[in-house]
């Protein structure tokens, strides 16, 4: 998984609160800005000390279809925790995530279970990210060039469209990531992710902006893959509050195996 | 016909003339008989060592899956659909397939096995023990334990697995899989055995669970299965089995694909296709440096009884008959050959067979095409093998003295008379 999904992904799955904190009040872009900096620019606004929220997760694939409760924490950009609240069968079931790595509890047979690299790439919880993409450390800024493939005016909306593409010697998946961002708040409004042949593997969606503990998010984000569009799935946070008294200490396996 | 059984007595007697010479080209055939069955047979050994172990281990000679399941290898994929078949049923009806000897049913899937703090991805392999022994070798591998109870929440794992997860008989395996309904499944595991093939993919990767356990913990129904793994009659024959099954199996109501082993590993098939024409040259190499000694012979032999030939051509035979005598002596030399040859082939073949020359503690085992090898020389005759190498070797023997007896047909008379 690439740097920016991993961030991206991170930013709106696990690590909200700090995603979305500096949104609302950001300045208006200058026009001279590079992409490089806007988007470092995005970055920083978005990086938020820490965030605590309830979030219902939709998953539907071909075959199946679910629904998860969960409670998700996070600090900076290293370390996250989600807690399944329902359904009662997988209550208890959470993950955590320290730097790099990724440790699962199954409340069932009580044992913490580190996610191995062979697995990173493999679905999360039954869904549509994959447990790399919760894994962050955003070095967007080294591992791409950028530039603005757009500027200006799209269905009443002044957004930017930047374009990133690897640099050579970068360790990511994707062949070239597409943003489109909202000129007037900075919000994102989508993320397109593009394989090394140019073909759209998936694509994250944005929606609902909305003011949540006094900052605007997007309280929906939905990921579609590109070769089974019937598939999604979808984010909605009902409550995310910011800059809360949380220690780094919690983001610990003795809070992961601890029930509630 | 008189006449005839005339020229078979002197083709006779000019054999028993110079019996030394007939003895050393009958032994030169009988040998050649001996050399082209036993090269064919040890090839058909490999060919067999090569087919069992890649098709014995797990894969068995055919498998049967759901008509979607191939190649993507879906979970939700199992025959019969989400609904599952009668399973006890469905294996009744494919094991009444006359050539089918024995089915196995299976179920994959992926997930993680944890122990302690060393967690590995692992295949999940679901089998009915007792079945699972009919159609493969996998579980008579095991290094060390037992086999797995079904419903007990017992576990076998590759020997390098049980390394890389530190595991010892009786340790406990937390289990976690997708299950179909989209949830984690996870389960703890007693491991009661380790197994070995000397395959570092399948003794690393590969975790055994009896078929119940693997369906409840991948939230299926006992009727879901992924394939339905066969043993049939006769290896070589597989493609027609395989098509004639799955038109046995096409009224049962379920979208099934019936894929034989040469479709499923077929650089095994064609490296099978290779072998077995080298032999044909093998074969053919022999026989052809055989038709060469053999009428060097005999044409020394007609050179020898040029002024014969004079004397019965002056007196009135028509070239022909000479020509002929000289063939019957092929015919009677390929006769006697021939029965020599099977005479020392049989013995030696039956032996070799049953005894195979065990070369592992010389060169140890080794890989090739994907399969384990034993280095063993073994020898695996068909009825086809010896009676196309004794047809080969009569073809020869005439073959050879066709030339000789052209030559003999053209002995002037008058210059062999008068030693010109």
């Amino acid at each position: 998984m690439s740097r920016v999904s991993r961030y991206r992904l991170l930013r709106v799955s696990l690590t909200t609160a700090a995603t979305f904190l500096l949104s609302a009040p950001a300045a208006p872009p200058v026009a001279a800005q590079t992409a490089r900096e806007i988007i470092d620019r995005v970055d920083r606004m978005m990086r938020g000390e820490s965030s605590h929220g309830r979030v219902t997760m939709d998953i539907t694939t071909e075959h199946w279809s679910r629904s998860l409760d969960m409670e998700v924490w996070s600090l900076g950009t290293e370390h996250s925790l989600v807690r399944v609240e329902s359904p009662a069968r997988e209550a208890g079931t959470a993950t955590l995530r320290a730097g790099e790595e990724v440790w699962n509890y199954l409340p069932r047979v009580d044992r913490t279970i580190k996610v191995p690299p062979a697995l990173m790439m493999g679905s999360w919880m039954g869904s549509h990210f994959t447990n790399d993409d919760l894994v962050k450390e955003s070095r967007i800024v080294d591992d791409y060039d950028f530039e603005i493939s757009f500027e200006g005016e799209i269905d009443g909306v002044e957004v930017y469209e930047f374009t990133m593409t690897p640099k050579p010697e970068a360790p990511v998946v994707w062949g070239r990531v597409e943003e489109q961002v909202r000129k007037h708040d900075l919000m994102p409004t989508w993320v397109r992710y593009y394989d090394d042949d140019g073909t759209l593997v998936r694509t994250l969606t944005f929606s609902d902006y909305k003011i949540m503990s006094g900052r605007l998010v997007p309280a929906v984000m939905l990921i579609v893959p590109a070769d089974k569009p019937e598939e999604r799935t979808s984010m909605t946070y009902h409550e995310l509050e910011f800059d809360i008294d949380i220690e780094e200490s919690f983001f610990s396996l003795r809070t992961l195996r601890a029930r509630r | 016909m008189v006449a005839d059984a005339v020229w078979w007595r002197i083709a006779w007697r000019n054999l028993l003339r110079n019996r030394g010479r007939t003895l050393i080209t009958a032994s030169g055939l009988a040998f050649g008989y001996l050399a082209a069955v036993v090269i064919v047979g040890l090839t058909d050994g490999m060919m067999a060592e090569l087919i069992e172990n890649g098709t014995r281990l797990m894969m068995g000679q055919v498998q049967v899956h759901s008509a979607e399941y191939r190649p993507e290898r879906n979970m939700h994929h199992t025959i019969g659909g989400y609904d599952g078949i009668d399973l006890e049923a469905f294996l009744a009806r494919i094991e009444s397939h006359p050539d089918v000897t024995a089915a196995a049913p299976r179920l994959y899937g992926g997930g993680l096995l944890s122990s302690g703090d060393e967690t590995k991805a692992g295949l999940l392999f679901g089998i009915d023990p007792e079945r699972e022994q009919r159609v493969g070798t996998l579980l008579s591998r095991l290094s060390d334990g037992r086999l797995p109870e079904p419903g007990a929440y017992e576990i076998l794992v590759g020997v390098e697995m049980a390394r890389q997860l530190e595991l010892e008989i009786g340790a406990e395996v937390v289990v976690v899989a997708p299950a179909s309904d989209g949830s984690m499944g996870n389960d703890l595991f007693t491991l009661v055995g380790v197994f070995e093939t000397g395959t570092p993919a399948i003794d690393a990767n590969y975790a055994i669970l009896p078929l119940p356990d693997l369906q409840y913990l991948m939230a299926m129904d006992p009727g879901r299965v992924h394939e339905i793994a066969l043993t049939v009659t006769r290896a070589w024959d597989t493609p027609l089995i395989a098509s004639s099954l799955a038109a046995s199996l096409e009224d049962s109501g379920h979208a099934v694909e019936v894929t034989p082993w040469t479709e499923l590993r077929p650089e095994l098939a064609e490296m099978i296709d290779l072998m077995d024409a080298v032999n044909y040259l093998i074969a053919a190499i022999i026989f052809a440096m055989a038709i060469f000694g053999v009428a060097n012979t005999m044409l020394i032999g007609t050179f020898e009884r040029r002024r014969e030939f004079a004397v019965v051509r002056a007196l009135g035979t028509s070239p022909l008959g000479i020509g002929r005598t000289v063939v019957y002596e092929g015919v009677i030399l390929g006769a006697i050959s021939l029965a020599a040859g099977a005479l020392i082939t049989w013995p030696i073949v039956v032996w070799w067979h049953n005894s195979p020359l065990d070369l592992t503690s010389v060169i140890g085992g080794f890989s090739m095409a994907g399969s384990q090898w034993r280095p063993i020389l073994r020898i695996e005759y068909s009825y086809d093998t010896p009676i196309i190498c004794a047809v080969a070797l009569f073809l020869t023997a005439v073959l050879a003295a066709v030339y000789p007896a052209w030559k003999a047909t053209r002995v002037p008379p008058a210059d062999a008379l008068a030693d010109r």
